[in-house]
């Protein structure tokens, strides 16, 4: 008989993004050693029954959609080769697209290569968000190092409801009263662009990287404390600064960048969730550009500090979207969200750091990795932080040209030489 | 699957077997067993590991056969409520007929015995369609409104057989207040039903039910001389106020839970 899964409210909210970005989340492990293959592929069957959305296909019912639980092999999820040039293989994989309604809404591939490893996955963000990705992949190691070492079976992965009214659970009846009253629209108003060359047909998706060194995250850090600011804070600022200089808004325009949150905050034990989304945006606003970017960060500073003091910080859009795809059959209450909704033009998420200790594989830490979000269409762009071993990797996803290409090349260059002027004094 | 036998025997080692256990045992065996064969079909090959990943997706065998339980008794209460309703409409005609012959030979009334069979059967209409309200309720939300429509049906036929009972049998002149007093009992048995549901906005089929019952209470009251005319009509201006009151208690009941964050007034600022 066929097995249906409930499509949750991001589920369909992510769906609906499909005129933005691709949706898919990408990760990227280097290892020094030589992963084993039936162990991987023991992990990974283990993990998509006990995450059956994985091995779902999502139906776009008019009335109504869902996914439906399907068959699969393991040799279809996992890609084993041996690259000649590890770099292609690598970017070919993390680039490809899965469509929602295939059987299949991961991919994992292994590039073996001069007894390294190279471990690439790439997941459909309806399923989860990064939060629970990152998880996965903790979990995942964990497994692995257990079935590999101690023969424990591989089947230690949270499973539960995945939706998105878990954000209430952990609050008072009269806070979830009011939590679930706050029908705002929080939607983005803000016309700056990134300095994209327009749509093509012959666009194509990159992934554009850098990585500041751990000596500048040091830096990062103790800079950020004397001026009462995290590191995600002297990110932002010097994100707002360079777009500035990159693509010439202005001195006196007020900007906005909407910056991803994870919506767990709100929840005391996660370990009853399903893997699912649980990230909002919250908008972070500076007045102008300021006279010099130490201004900057002081503006982004107070902008997120406003947002970090309420309570319900991230739950504000929630009741006005359920409200939306429940009045109304999904077809329509697509058509009636998309009139109030606005995709942000300037997105950030950080998605945190990448705990090498717990993605060791066989005792073997990984040397290098990164995630990233969504490949973004024009002129919507999200800029990914991920940090590893203290290396902070700048992430960019763009489907577009070779100018696209080296422009974001640019944004990185001014976002380092800005990080290195917030970072001056230390 | 002998690791599955093991573990489903020794879960239930002690248990009494009615029966119901057995096919409890065979259905769950079969489940683990198709799910096995999935997951081998996917390219699972540690034996041990394929075990361990059916079993655990089935943890909780005694609170799964409780729930099996239950079900299996409902199952079997549905079939006899079901059986009931097919033969009780051929055996309710035939009894009424036996007995609005023998009573109408006995009496000679001829005039009102006819009334063994509508009563019976609107009596009997009720019956089905109390039982279509409760099985339609357990279904989703989306079906709830057929419930009640069912539900008003049901309660419209309790009041026509009032009626008839009230006009024929009793000879009462102002029978025919019953039924404003039955649309009456539609509002209420449909407020009722909101509330036990738990549907939501019903604070608005309250309101606007309150304002249309409240001339059919005016028509029931007054004609059945409980109340003149005048001033009976004041009934109608009281339901208005009282749907003021009701709207002033919830709005003010909503305020408390109205979140006025700081972030508005700080946002507002920029």
């Amino acid at each position: 008989m066929e097995r249906k899964l409930n499509a949750e409210l991001w589920d369909k909210m992510h769906y609906l993004f499909r005129d933005f970005n691709d949706r898919m989340v990408h990760v990227e492990l280097h290892y020094d050693f030589e992963i084993d293959v039936e162990a991987l592929k023991t992990v990974l069957i283990c993990f998509f029954e006990k995450a059956p959305v994985l091995h779902s296909s999502f139906k776009d019912n008019h009335i109504s959609p869902y996914w439906i639980v399907k068959p699969y092999r393991i040799d279809d999820v996992l890609t084993v080769s041996h690259p000649d040039d590890l770099d292609e293989a690598i970017n070919s994989f993390l680039m490809q697209y899965i469509p929602p309604d295939s059987d299949l809404q991961m991919k994992v591939a292994l590039f073996l290569k001069d007894g390294k490893s190279t471990l690439c996955i790439v997941e459909n963000h309806m399923c989860m968000d990064g939060g629970d990705f990152k998880y996965f992949l903790k979990a995942f190691c964990k497994n692995y190092n257990d079935y590999v070492e101690k023969g424990i079976s591989p089947i230690e992965l949270r499973e539960g409801s995945r939706s998105y009214e878990a954000v209430y659970s952990d609050f008072s009846p009269t806070e979830q009263r009011m939590a679930r009253n706050l029908y705002k629209n929080v939607c983005a108003k803000d016309d700056h662009k990134f300095p994209l060359t327009p749509d093509s047909i012959r666009d194509r998706s990159f992934i554009a990287r850098r990585k500041i060194s751990a000596e500048k995250f040091a830096k990062i850090k103790a800079a950020g404390k004397k001026h009462g600011a995290t590191i995600n804070d002297m990110l932002v600022a010097a994100y707002f600064y360079s777009l500035y200089e990159l693509a010439g808004y202005p001195e006196s325009d007020s900007v906005t960048i909407s910056c991803a949150i994870d919506l767990r905050r709100h929840i005391k034990d996660v370990s009853d969730e399903g893997l699912t989304n649980h990230t909002a945006f919250m908008q972070c606003n500076i007045p102008e550009r300021g006279q010099d970017i130490f201004q900057t960060l002081q503006y982004v500073v107070h902008s997120v500090n406003k947002f970090k003091h309420d309570k319900f910080m991230g739950l504000y859009g929630l009741p006005l979207l359920k409200l939306g795809y429940n009045i109304l059959p999904h077809a329509a209450s697509e058509e009636i969200i998309k009139i109030g909704y606005s995709n942000p033009l300037l997105a950030m998420s950080n998605i945190g750091i990448l705990e090498v200790d717990k993605l060791a594989l066989n005792g073997h830490e990984p040397v290098d990795g990164f995630m990233t979000g969504a490949v973004k269409y024009k002129p919507y762009v999200l800029l990914s932080a991920t940090t590893m071993r203290n290396v902070i990797t700048l992430s960019m996803c763009v489907r577009g040209n070779e100018e696209d290409e080296k422009t974001v090349e640019r944004f990185f260059d001014l976002m380092e030489k800005n990080i290195d002027a917030l970072t001056v004094e230390i | 699957m002998e690791s599955f036998i093991d573990y489903i025997e020794n879960t239930f080692q002690g248990e009494r077997d009615d029966g119901t256990l057995y096919h409890f045992k065979r259905q769950l065996l079969d489940q683990m067993t198709e799910r096995a064969n999935e997951i081998t079909h996917s390219g699972l090959r540690d034996e041990k590991v394929l075990s361990d990943l059916i079993i655990s997706e089935f943890p909780d065998l005694p609170g799964a056969y409780r729930k099996y339980r239950v079900q299996a008794k409902r199952e079997r209460r549905e079939k006899l409520v079901n059986k009931i309703m097919i033969f009780g409409t051929l055996g309710l005609a035939f009894l009424l007929l036996v007995l609005y012959l023998t009573v109408s030979f006995l009496t000679g009334a001829w005039g009102k015995t006819w009334l063994l069979f509508a009563v019976g059967f609107l009596g009997w209409a009720i019956f089905l369609l109390s039982v279509g309200v409760h099985r339609i309720s357990r279904l989703r939300r989306l079906f709830h409104p057929i419930a009640r429509v069912m539900l008003a049906l049901a309660v419209m036929c309790g009041a026509s057989a009032i009626f008839l009972l009230a006009l024929v049998l009793f000879d009462l002149p102002d029978a025919w207040v019953l039924f404003p007093a039955g649309v009456v009992g539609i509002y209420i048995a449909d407020a009722v039903y909101a509330y036990k549901t738990g549907q939501k906005l019903r604070i608005i089929n309250y309101l606007i039910y309150i304002l249309a019952a409240s001339p059919m209470v005016y028509v029931f009251v007054c004609g059945l001389g409980l109340l003149p005319w005048d001033p009976g009509w004041l009934i109608i201006p009281i339901a208005i106020v009282v749907d003021i009151v009701l709207i002033i208690i919830k709005v003010a009941q909503n305020s408390k839970y109205k979140y006025r964050p700081e972030v508005d007034a700080a946002w507002n600022e920029n």
